[in-house]
């Protein structure tokens, strides 16, 4: 098995582990299905085609979002158990353990936003499918990006109730201050100007944006979408793989994180 | 070449000093048992060696390979069962030894009846089912100790394999260490337990406050400590001083360590002392009860270079 393999083992195996919390995945499923069947199916009469089309691509990011926020918890999980330790035993660089943990954050959030894709397309008219392949790898970075921000407040969080607070308060606010779910014009009444330019750039409202208008629209998908996801999901990342990398250099010097 | 060969090697944490300038050498093929007391280092040496920790000065090479700047190559050759057992909480046992073998490049095609063989030899197969976090201490350090089996490095690190086993576990895991070995493994053992030693050792190491105080094989680091026998005697009555004085002009005493009713004394040669013994006690007046003449353990070894028992420490 080649180093690259190794890592990509290790980054698989992290990841099944988002779906062995059974009771996870069920609570999470069943808000976001419930989400859109409720807005799709109840309403369909009383909420426009529109809003729908507006909707279910914020769920999907929101999806994405919870799915890779995991990666925090998986951490702080493999911190408590002490596998870390037995990582730091295994045939791989350090770089490739960080590699391995952002990639399964990402994997997460793509596998399991790709599967209420999926669901919504079954609803929604399939004609910006290949829209939403192209999207696919971007959406991956973004997860990834989430996923190091998880990283990063599992690195900080000595405890791990500490862990869901953080977890909470970032979603909260990246969740409120976004277009995910209303549009930036409604922020706009509500809220001062840089607060909306600040939604504008969430990577979540970026990543729904570019769902809503290509992939639910159908529209052309431009290279400044791409940039943009790119710009917002990278640093993210990078932080988080720091973060990560820190605590793994604090276990040699300390002989605990 | 050394299997492991350890250069000033010192490792702190803050400011305690788990690991004082130690030179240690293992050779290739042996079992090196390193023997010392909770918080002697030992943990901190083997977490060294297996690149997780990082020396705080000096160096540490195994099987030539330099464990800081070469970490990766090192951890191809090495295997470590860890002294508190850690694995994937949500995993069975063999999905963590499949993860663990493949990790290895262990043969695919034998590897499942290797991880089945080992799993029944361990007597973890009845637990096959149960996940990880259901394992009770026993079974999860029988997991540890299965993983490094399967794995068959060069150099296998087992620390404290047999902490929390039964004693017939223990006999099946130091059975399965020695066949590691004669199949060609270098396996370092870290233990407080004497009667692990005894068992296990080509050699010890023994280690006491982060310093390799004496290392060699059972025979040798016995025969080092004033050759001998040790006796130990109970009276009936509380040992006297002035008994303690007449019993060391006897002569032929190398040590010896008055306790209650019990006295406990290395002698050159039982045969002669012994008879000399019980009547200059008669004459003083203290019954003997009992007379026990022993070769020194490892304890007593010990006690001997460190001047405190294992077990009191630390
Ligand atoms: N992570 C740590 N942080 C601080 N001190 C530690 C840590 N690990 C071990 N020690 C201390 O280092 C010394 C050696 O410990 P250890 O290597 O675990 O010994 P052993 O395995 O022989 O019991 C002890 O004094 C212990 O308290
Ligand atoms: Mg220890």
């Amino acid at each position: 098995m080649s180093e690259f393999s190794r890592l990509v083992h290790i980054a698989r195996t992290d990841f099944s582990y988002f779906f062995r919390t059974k009771w996870l995945m069920a609570i999470l499923i069943s808000l976001n299905i419930s989400d859109m069947l409720v807005t799709g199916l109840v309403y369909k009469g009383l909420v426009t085609f529109d809003y729908f089309r507006f909707l279910v691509p914020g769920i999907v990011v929101m999806g994405l979002f919870s799915a890779a926020t995991d990666t925090g918890r998986r951490i702080w999980l493999a911190l408590r158990e002490g596998v870390v330790q037995y990582y730091m035993t295994l045939p791989v660089r350090t770089s490739g353990l960080v590699a391995a943990y952002i990639i399964s954050g990402g994997l997460g959030g793509i596998v399991y936003s790709g599967v209420l894709l999926i669901i919504a397309f079954v609803v929604v008219p399939p004609q910006g499918i290949m829209n939403a392949i192209l999207l696919l790898p971007f959406l991956f970075i973004l997860a990834t990006g989430i996923a190091g921000l998880a990283a990063f407040f599992a690195s900080i969080s000595r405890v791990g109730e500490i862990y869901w607070v953080y977890a909470q308060a970032l979603q909260v606010s990246m969740v409120t201050i976004s277009t995910i779910f209303y549009p930036s014009s409604t922020i706009a009444q509500y809220l001062p100007g840089p607060i909306v330019v600040i939604a504008e750039y969430n990577p979540l409202s970026l990543a729904a944006g570019a769902l809503r208008d290509s992939a639910f629209g159908g529209g052309a998908l431009s290279t400044s979408v791409f940039a943009n996801l790119l710009g917002v999901s990278l640093p993210l990342a990078g932080i988080g793989a720091l973060s990560y990398w820190v605590i793994l250099r604090t276990i040699r010097i300390r002989g605990k994180p | 070449m050394f299997a492991v060969e350890t250069l000033s090697l010192s490792k702190k944490y803050g400011k305690t000093d788990a690991l004082r300038e130690l030179n240690f050498t293992v050779d290739e093929g042996e079992i090196m048992v390193i023997l010392g007391p909770n918080g002697s280092g030992k943990t901190t040496l083997l977490m060294t060696l297996c690149t997780i920790l990082k020396p705080t000065s000096g160096t540490a090479k195994v099987m030539g390979i330099d464990v800081v700047k070469d970490g990766t190559k090192v951890r191809e050759v090495m295997g470590i069962a860890f002294q508190e057992a850690r694995g994937f909480w949500r995993h069975k046992p063999s999905s963590i030894l499949k993860f663990h073998a493949s990790m290895f490049d262990i043969d695919p095609v034998k590897r499942q009846d290797l991880i089945e063989q080992t799993m029944k030899e361990l007597e973890l197969w009845e637990s096959r089912d149960k996940l990880f976090m259901h394992l009770s201490g026993g079974q999860a350090k029988r997991l540890e100790t299965a993983k490094v089996l399967v794995q068959r490095p060069k150099l296998a690190i087992f620390d404290e394999p047999t902490s929390q086993v039964d004693l017939r576990g223990k006999r099946k895991i130091w059975d399965k260490i020695r066949e590691l070995r004669d199949q060609g493994s270098t396996i370092i053992v870290a233990t407080n337990e004497v009667r692990e030693a005894e068992y296990l050792a080509d050699r010890v190491t023994i280690l006491h406050k982060g310093t390799l105080v004496v290392r060699d094989s059972i025979p040798k680091l016995k025969d080092a400590i004033a050759g001998g026998d040790v006796v130990e005697v109970g009276f009936e009555d509380p040992v006297a001083d002035k008994l303690v004085e007449d019993l060391k002009n006897l002569g032929g005493i190398l040590t010896m360590s008055p306790e209650g009713n019990q006295l406990r004394a290395n002698v050159s040669k039982a045969e002669d002392w012994v008879p000399r013994m019980t009547s200059a006690s008669y004459n003083m007046g203290a019954k003997i009860s009992t007379i026990k003449i022993t070769e020194p353990s490892l304890d007593d070894v010990f006690l001997h270079f460190t001047g405190k028992s294992l077990e009191e420490n630390p």
